[in-house]
């Protein structure tokens, strides 16, 4: 008999004494796949949520606006020349200024305010456009934000400058606080998981004591014993990761669903884009949570 | 050859349960144990197999110096001795083929092997009739002879037993120390810890006395004396 014949032998039975194991323990197993389930499933849920208000608040932050508003008693010739000093300006995109006029201001008012008519003839009749022309401008790089506001600011003409930076600064500080609120929600629920299996194992092992001290007397490796409580830890991970996936697949298309019919401007990102990462990291933290309970709870049990 | 060079071993709550036991055992010797209740008999044999480490002085069996092999070479050294226990320790939901073929699967042995000697085996004990019972079928005395015929599974040189037949009717006890004398006679080493004082006198072979943790008298055809 080789050598190689006789190790393909022994992982054979070594896998079938895993799943013995695992029925044998009927109830734990069960406890066990679920509470990690569940874990894995709020960890899951946690993690596409978070994305999802980061996904959400990077388009608030990425529209990299300023709004320069000009002084009112400007001629058009002297708004068009701020227009063409704004575009040659270091960190400014060019294609992307947008000049308001205040005629145009002006309509817009009238629409908003269409139950004010009379305040609007009145405007028209002493020919006075109390708006200011505006310029809005898209800005590349949001770090030099605050140098291109200055140097906006002190053109002549202009009356001010409305910059968008504040908005971004809280958004990235929010991100900063959900992500890491969500890191520790996530190492709370690892450590949770991984107690259960170790208590599942503890129990397995348990059970299986005399047979363990039988093995140790006849002479079986570490290796041999371990290895079928290793396999039913990994084994544990897996189900628990594969039911938590469909579990989450079903969730989120309920919720993409409903929130896409009633909240429009909310924008998730579709499955599809992250199942992949979610199904690699669900089987990851199922299987290292597997074989990190089942060595803790050897660890204790096993001497040579 | 088993030696004890002035072995002492304390456990960890401070007792001294052997102190500078000295004596060799040869290969293919017959050896009993004896000494009242708490001597440290059964410590002894732990030593042995390396259950328990030993705290000073020096053991070797079989080559292997017991205070320096490291663990992960322990199992295959155990590979080398059969033990067997007062309370038989067998697994009640296999058969008497299963708890024997347990002990080889143990170590990895291919199926094919096992289907062999296993049945083999079973004829030494005189149990061929029984592979398909369960323990619970069995009287104590065949209970002894399974956990026996699974201490033989991986043919060991030293067959270790802590009181074979503290648990069973006297009149079957003669039939397992008969098979050990047997064993013993197919060139295995047999160290035997007994209280029965009649098989002692009747064997008629090397009997170490131990008390309070020493070598008292180690005598060959020794009487039982306390
Ligand atoms: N694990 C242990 N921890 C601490 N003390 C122990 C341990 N095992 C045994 N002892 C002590 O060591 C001494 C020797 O015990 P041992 O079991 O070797 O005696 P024995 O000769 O086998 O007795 P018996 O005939 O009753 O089986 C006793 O005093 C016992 O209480
Ligand atoms: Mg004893």
């Amino acid at each position: 008999m080789s050598k190689k014949q006789r190790s393909r032998y022994s992982l054979g039975y070594l896998i079938s004494q895993a799943f013995k194991s695992l029925f044998r323990n009927g109830m734990m197993s069960v406890a066990s796949i679920a509470v990690l389930m569940s874990c894995l499933t709020v960890m899951g849920s946690f993690a596409l949520l978070v994305y999802n208000i980061n996904y959400n608040l990077d388009q608030l932050g990425s529209l990299n606006e300023i709004v320069v508003y000009c002084d009112t008693d400007l001629s058009d010739e002297d708004v068009d020349a701020i227009g063409r000093r704004v575009r040659l300006m270091d960190n400014v995109n060019e294609e992307a200024v947008k000049l308001i006029t205040k005629e145009e201001v002006l309509i817009e008012e009238r629409q908003k305010y269409s139950e004010f008519t009379d305040l609007f003839d009145q405007m028209d009749q002493s020919g006075v456009n109390p708006y200011p022309d505006t310029f809005v401008i898209q800005y590349e790089d949001n770090n030099k934000v605050s140098a291109l506001q200055m140097e906006l600011e002190q053109i002549e003409g202009v009356h001010k400058v409305q910059c968008r930076a504040d908005l971004a600064e809280t958004i990235e500080s929010l991100k900063n606080s959900i992500i890491f609120i969500f890191m520790w929600f996530l190492v709370i629920l690892f450590l949770v998981s991984v107690f259960v299996i170790i208590n599942t194992i503890k129990l397995a092992v348990h059970s299986r004591k005399q047979e363990i001290s039988i093995m140790r007397y006849v002479g079986a490796t570490r290796w041999f014993i371990t290895t079928p409580f290793v396999i039913e830890g990994i084994i544990i991970g897996v189900v628990s990761s594969g039911i938590a996936y469909a579990i989450e697949y079903f969730l989120y298309r309920t919720v993409y669903n409903a929130v896409s019919v009633n909240y429009g401007m909310i924008d998730i990102v579709p499955f599809g884009e992250l199942q992949n990462v979610l199904l690699i990291g669900f089987a990851a933290v199922g299987i290292i949570t597997g074989i990190i309970g089942t060595s803790i709870s050897l660890s204790k049990h096993l001497k040579a | 050859m088993i030696e004890f060079k002035n072995v002492c071993k304390k456990y960890p709550n401070g007792t001294l349960a052997l102190d500078d036991v000295s004596l060799k055992i040869d290969d293919g010797e017959f050896v009993f144990i004896v000494g009242e209740s708490g001597a440290g008999k059964s410590t002894m044999l732990k030593t042995l197999f390396r259950e328990e480490k030993i705290s000073s002085g020096t053991l070797i069996v079989d080559g292997y110096d017991l205070r320096k092999t490291p663990n992960r070479k322990i199992p295959h050294y155990r590979r080398n001795l059969g033990i067997v226990f007062q309370d038989f320790r067998l697994f009640p939901n296999k058969t008497v083929f299963e708890n024997v073929a347990f002990a080889m699967r143990a170590i990895g042995v291919p199926s094919r092997d096992i289907n062999r000697r296993v049945p083999t085996i079973l004829r030494i004990v005189n149990l061929q009739d029984k592979a398909k019972s369960f323990p619970r079928e069995l009287s104590g005395g065949e209970q002894q002879r399974v956990a026996l015929a699974r201490a033989l599974a991986n043919n060991p040189s030293i067959i270790i037993a802590d009181e074979p037949t503290g648990n069973i009717d006297p009149k079957l006890s003669l039939e397992i120390m008969n098979l050990l004398i047997k064993i013993h006679k197919h060139g295995k080493t047999v160290i035997v810890v007994t209280h029965e004082k009649n098989f002692v006198d009747y064997f008629q072979q090397r009997v170490i006395t131990i008390k309070d943790g020493h070598v008292v008298d180690d005598k060959v055809g020794g009487m039982f004396d306390e």
